[in-house]
């Protein structure tokens, strides 16, 4: 019985003490090319965009460099919430004192609909222990936080790549420049993006992501931060769609309310329509990319 | 009308409702009375069967009395009633579906207590056992909860005393037990659990993947079905043994089998024994098995009249096993398939013994018995693809693609990564799965070299296990794969 005991307790023993050194030390881990600390690590910048995996995909990171002189970092995460970037811009000015000249939120109407959720495990790794705590605080408000994903948010999530770090890093690092996706991805062609199903008809708002937007406005506000929200091109079939117009509508109604300045997709010339510029509805291939980074900067100054 | 009733909901293994049911149950098991213990075994048995819908227990309440009844005292008329019964329900329940009851849901391991039900009609038919005069004894041979829902199909012969004789409390019980659940439970949420995503992505939607992703998901899925329904045996024998009794064995290291036949000794073990005993045996020694194996002896008289004799037996024991696990084309196919397999293993066993060693094949050469094993490995995988695919269509495509789209290259190795989901994590999942796969194969084999091994030291392995639990599992899976069977 006692051996029985002895085993039990050291198995929570070792648990606990790997799972609170994860939560608290994991976002001192170096990481490179991509994340929170990578960002703080970059130092003052003249722009930062904060986004999802469009931006990370959408925004050409050598054109951005030439135009900002390599004062430009992404930070995105796949699938970014908008309840998840208030918590990642207090992250970062809590972590730094660094300047930013303007910061870039993504604009995506569709994440106003979204239910939070931890869309990419990845950030629980960047976050330090008060900004888990503050994105646990915002899935709470939104879904029921049951014992499973409490033990997937505080225990398992992160401890992949923990367990895995010197062989996984190097391999990621060569896949990021600054945040940005460093691959050459093709068009998936016309073929393709003409049939991919999407259904957005069932998409409402989402009360917690509206909040989180006003929220990010006024930390940013509170902080003399200056910002922006860009709308990303999305492939004509989706931007098209009533629903995401709607909530376009809607997202550009908030803003104008809060007085927040955004440039839209449709401020910038660029063809949408044009299949060589995307991967999928949302994310653009190489060529895309470049194409609408030139003009985002002309957009931009 | 039709009774719906909702396999899903029951109490799974895995739940903290089954934790406090088990609480309550070892407390009392131990508490109560000598006489008493069986009795306590048998309420909480129901309880947990009715868990799900109290309707539950009618179909197994009536199955069980019926069969009780009937075998009271057994005659051949008797047993045909039995058998008419009980396969009556299960076809009801099981191949409704295909006769326009689509809402129907079917009751909880209604396959396995079936099987049970005749086997233990069939041994007191046969004389092997006696017929049980107790009624509740035998109620608690059937519905005894930890092998309800996924076997072991147990006989009642073997069954009968552990259930009902007395069993003091024992710590080696519960060290040895709990040993075997944690084990179980490593296999079916670090194993099993993180393969689920990955082959339920690529079987959704086959012809969107490239052949090298096809192979992977396929031997995933071989390993996925092992750790989990071995899993599930661990934590079924391990629970068992925390009361003090002793479930049938289901598996003994299946992929290390050196040929079909002996694959088949070694993988769900007491559903082929079953077959064996219940189905193969009578069959071989029938009337009609010899008036057919004549006819076929005139055709073939070189051929060895044993092996002429089991050709048919073998055959429709086959096709029952793949109908056993579901009317759909698939199943169907699955065990047309394994027939074949066998037969043909069965047949050219000794032309094969003879040849060896006039070429010098040395079956204890370390090479020859590497490439059996793969040989076998190679085989069954061939079939599990029918039996994972949803339709005959898919298994064709997968077939196809395997052998004619798979290539080695960066774009392959890439896409293949693609089921893993978010590409940020997909290289840690595959390392990981290297790591866990790795070990699995690792520690049968030296089980297999060794029975000794990995028996000190138990201590050590369960708390690495459970550190491993913890930070790797996949939480919030309560169902397992033979569940549905």
């Amino acid at each position: 019985m006692k051996k029985i005991i002895i085993t039990l307790t050291t198995a929570l023993l070792i648990t606990a003490s790997l799972v609170i050194c994860k939560n608290v030390f994991s976002c001192r881990i170096p990481i490179g090319n991509r994340g929170i600390k990578n960002a703080i690590d970059s130092g003052d910048l003249d722009v930062l965009f904060i986004g999802s995996s469009t931006f990370r995909s959408n925004l050409d990171i050598g054109i951005l460099d030439k135009r900002f002189d390599g004062r430009d970092y992404i930070l995105a995460y796949g699938g970014n919430q908008l309840a998840a970037v208030p918590v990642e811009y207090d992250e970062i000015a809590a972590r730094s004192d660094n300047k930013y000249g303007i910061m870039v939120f993504e604009l995506d109407p569709l994440m106003l609909t979204e239910d939070v959720k931890l869309s990419d495990s990845r950030i629980i790794f960047d976050l330090s222990w008060q900004g888990k705590l503050a994105l646990w605080d915002q899935l709470a408000r939104s879904q029921n936080t049951g014992f499973s994903v409490f033990w997937e948010y505080f225990v398992t999530s992160g401890f992949d790549d923990l367990a895995t770090y010197p062989l996984t890093e190097p391999f990621y690092a060569t896949r990021y420049e600054k945040g940005a996706k460093n691959e050459d991805t093709p068009s998936s062609g016309r073929d393709f993006l003409e049939n991919e199903k999407f259904d957005i008809s069932d998409a409402a708002i989402n009360p917690v992501q509206e909040d989180a937007a006003r929220l990010l406005i006024r930390k940013c506000r509170e902080r003399g931060q200056r910002f922006v929200f860009l709308e990303s091109p999305h492939y004509y079939r989706l931007s098209d769609d009533p629903v995401y117009k709607k909530y376009l509508e809607y997202y550009i109604g908030l803003l104008d309310e809060e007085g927040a300045g955004y440039i839209l997709a449709s401020d910038i010339d660029f063809d949408n329509k044009n299949p060589d510029f995307f991967e999928d509805m949302g994310h653009m291939s190489q060529k895309g990319r470049s194409a609408f980074t030139e003009k985002l900067i002309e957009r931009l100054q | 009308m039709v009774v719906f009733i909702d396999i899903i909901t029951f109490m799974s293994l895995i739940s903290l409702t089954f934790i406090i049911f088990m609480t309550v149950l070892l407390m009392l098991y131990y508490l109560v009375p000598e006489k008493a213990q069986w009795g306590v075994l048998l309420v909480f048995s129901l309880i947990f069967y009715m868990w799900a819908h109290p309707l539950n227990v009618v179909f197994i309440a009536a199955s069980t009395v019926c069969t009780w009844v009937l075998m009271r005292q057994p005659t051949k008329i008797r047993w045909i009633m039995t058998l008419v019964i009980n396969l009556a329900i299960l076809v009801f329940f099981r191949y409704g579906v295909h006769f326009g009851l689509h809402d129907l849901i079917i009751p909880l391991g209604i396959s396995f207590y079936t099987f049970m039900t005749l086997g233990y009609a069939h041994d007191c038919y046969s004389k092997k056992t006696d017929s049980e005069q107790n009624l509740l004894h035998y109620a608690l041979f059937i519905t005894y909860f930890p092998q309800i829902t996924e076997g072991p199909i147990g006989t009642y012969r073997d069954m009968k005393e552990r259930l009902i004789t007395y069993h003091p409390f024992d710590l080696n019980n519960i060290k040895y037990g709990g040993y075997r659940i944690i084990k179980g439970l490593f296999k079916k949420l670090v194993i099993a659990g993180r393969l689920t995503y990955y082959v339920d992505t690529v079987f959704s939607s086959v012809s969107s993947y490239n052949g090298l992703t096809l192979i992977i998901a396929v031997f995933f899925y071989a390993v996925e079905l092992y750790a989990d329904f071995s899993g599930y045996m661990d934590i079924a024998c391990g629970i068992s043994q925390l009361l003090g009794i002793k479930l049938t064995e289901n598996f003994m290291r299946p992929y290390f089998s050196r040929n079909i036949q002996e694959y088949w000794r070694r993988w769900h073990i007491s559903l082929n024994e079953w077959f064996k005993e219940h189905l193969m045996l009578p069959a071989v020694t029938s009337n009609w098995n010899r008036s057919v194996s004549k006819v076929m002896y005139r055709i073939f008289p070189k051929a060895k009249k044993g092996t002429i004799r089991t050709i048919f037996p073998l055959i429709i024991v086959w096709i029952v096993t793949g109908i056993w696990h579901g009317a759909e084309a698939v199943y169907l196919c699955w065990g047309v398939y394994f027939a074949i397999v066998m037969l043909i293993s069965f047949t050219t066993m000794n032309f094969f013994k003879n040849l060896k060693p006039k070429i010098g094949w040395n079956d204890k050469n370390i090479f020859i018995i590497i490439f059996q094993t793969v040989r076998t490995f190679v085989i069954v995988l061939l079939g599990e693809v029918m039996f994972r695919a949803h339709t005959m269509g898919d298994a064709f495509t997968v077939y196809k693609k395997i052998f004619t789209d798979t290539r080695i290259n960066t774009a392959s190795v890439s896409a293949s990564l693609v089921p893993f989901g978010n590409g940020n994590q997909a290289l840690a999942s595959v390392i990981l799965l290297i790591v866990f796969i790795g070990g699995l194969f690792t520690v049968e084999l030296l089980k297999e070299i060794r029975t000794d091994a990995f028996t000190k030291h138990r201590y050590l392995y369960a708390l690495i296990m459970l550190v491993c639990m913890a930070l790797f599992g996949v939480m919030g899976q309560s169902n397992f794969m033979y569940q549905q069977f």
